[in-house]
């Protein structure tokens, strides 16, 4: 079961989000702010990050930096959440590590495939490793 | 007791009727004072009491609610194997005793919609239904009837983030409201939910669109999908409300309206100043060449923030017809602004003519062109 971390300010994105991914089947955690979730990273590993961009503390883009920055998390597969979309904003997401970028308002099953596929090609990428090892 | 206190307040009231006058009416401002500030402090308390008494209530009811939606909507086992349509909420969960009480209904639709901002596709449609299905629709339209302006607003608001269709005759007059709040939602509204003729209550607005309001009207216009885009010249030419014409100006030159160039030209004759520079603006914003010719012969007669606009009109214009038009304006015009504009048109024509005239200006000009030629040189400097 996969580990997702939600960064979400917005209370009933926060809690909707982790319903719907809750119902997939993945194992959700969630902070309400960039320092929170700086908190939640320290504590435990996770296969995929969903964070918003616009947050109190730390914001979405200071949150991918710091994933990015980080050799032990960099492997960590981000989708920004946000209801930001100039392209700016949505290239320096990319710029900075980000893999995939949704725009609020989001469809769910939307969200639940882009999760799969980069969970699935963090898998591929792993057999392939191990295979050249 | 009660008579010991009745024999001292009439003590109090003949000591007070042998006082002198200023005592008296000191003393009447001391007693108003107290009485005043008794009445304010019993105010904010009964109504921070109140705050604290709704707050309580509703974080007692929002998980209830919170957790309805969740369950019928975004955890529905039937969302993506059913279409929406055919989806049946669980009734008992619907008719719950707490959703008849007018505060809850109230917010269950604030729930709903902001979850409805935050999510499309079919989890939105299941929303919209959900509201649909427990009746709030009624709810939002008997606020339509009220008779306060926010109430109205707020019904106005919640029908159209549901999407929910305003009958004409409910809206139309809402648009043209004497206040500029609820006038400025129903003109919102209905540019939202009217897909066929969403800029019908410009044939009836008599009230103006003001700037800050044609700003949000601009956003929702360019924003909303599948709008029918008509041809604003139509408006241009017929309507009588200026604010009107002026925001219709502004569309033709968004939506590149080139077949509305003659009803534009046409307001070049206007009596009104200011419309004749944003119609001198639209002009140039849609690169009309024939309006060219005629611009260049009224620019004596105009005004200088029309004689600035048709500077600006011909630099993005471009067609080099009026090089030497522009060039004569900043060698000898003695209004700064209006030099500061020929050169930037010059410069923007960017054409082998255009630079040369540039060169041979910064060679032959005083200092002070010389730097206007400069600073218009500047990418950095958009105009």
């Amino acid at each position: 079961m996969a580990n997702i971390l939600i960064i979400e300010d917005d209370d009933i994105m926060l809690k909707a989000i982790k319903n719907i991914l809750g119902k997939a089947g993945y194992n959700v955690i969630t902070a309400k702010d960039g320092k929170e979730a700086f908190d939640q990273m320290e504590n435990a590993d996770y296969d995929v990050v969903v964070t918003d961009l616009m947050m109190p503390y730390a914001n979405g883009l200071e949150v991918v930096s710091r994933l990015r920055g980080d050799a032990t998390k960099r492997h960590v597969s981000i989708i920004v959440v946000s209801s930001v979309g100039n392209e700016e904003t949505i290239t320096e997401a990319f710029r900075l590590g980000a893999d995939d970028y949704l725009k609020k308002p989001i469809m769910a099953g939307e969200l639940l495939i882009r999760i799969k596929k980069l969970l699935d090609n963090r898998a591929n990428h792993s057999k392939l490793v191990t295979k050249k090892k | 007791m009660f008579s010991g206190l009745t024999q001292l307040l009439f003590q109090a009231y003949e000591s007070f009727g042998v006082l002198d006058l200023f005592i008296q009416i000191a003393l009447a401002f001391i007693f108003i004072a107290l009485f005043a500030t008794i009445i304010a402090y019993s105010v904010i308390l009964y109504k921070r009491w109140k705050a604290y008494a709704e707050e309580k209530r509703m974080n007692f009811i929002r998980p209830k609610i919170e957790e309805m939606i969740t369950e019928q909507v975004l955890i529905n086992e039937n969302l993506e194997k059913v279409p929406v349509d055919e989806i049946e909420f669980d009734p008992a969960a619907l008719n719950d005793n707490i959703y008849k009480t007018p505060w809850v209904r109230q917010m269950v639709i604030e729930t709903i919609i902001s979850y409805r901002k935050n999510f499309r596709g079919e989890v939105g449609e299941l929303l919209r239904k959900l509201y649909i299905d427990m009746g709030l629709t009624k709810d939002s339209f008997d606020k339509m009837k009220s008779i306060r302006w926010e109430k109205k607003i707020k019904a106005v608001g919640e029908l159209t983030q549901m999407d929910i269709q305003i009958s004409d005759v409910t809206i139309l007059p809402l648009t043209n409201s004497t206040n500029p709040s609820l006038r400025a939602a129903a003109r919102n509204a209905y540019i939202q939910l009217s897909k066929n003729e969403p800029f019908k209550f410009f044939d009836v607005a008599t009230e103006p669109i003001l700037p800050w309001d044609q700003l949000e009207l601009f956003k929702i216009i360019t924003t909303t999908k599948d709008i029918a885009i008509p041809n604003f010249s139509r408006w241009v030419s017929y309507s009588t409300n200026k604010s009107v014409v002026s925001f219709c100006l502004k569309l033709i030159a968004h939506y590149d309206q080139q077949s509305a160039i003659p009803a534009v030209m046409d307001l070049l004759n206007n009596k009104d100043h200011y419309f004749r520079a944003d119609a001198i603006n639209c002009l140039g914003k849609l690169t009309a060449e024939a309006a060219e010719e005629r611009m260049v012969r009224i620019y004596n007669t105009q005004p200088i923030y029309c004689q600035l606009e048709i500077l600006k009109a011909l630099g993005r214009i471009g067609s080099g017809k009026h090089l030497d038009f522009l060039k004569s304006e900043f060698l000898f015009s003695s209004n700064f602004d209006v030099r500061m504009n020929a050169a930037r048109s010059i410069i923007k024509h960017n054409t082998p003519a255009s630079r040369a005239l540039i060169d041979d200006l910064k060679e032959t000009s005083h200092d002070e062109n010389r730097l206007i030629i400069s600073h218009c040189q500047n990418p950095l400097i958009k105009y």
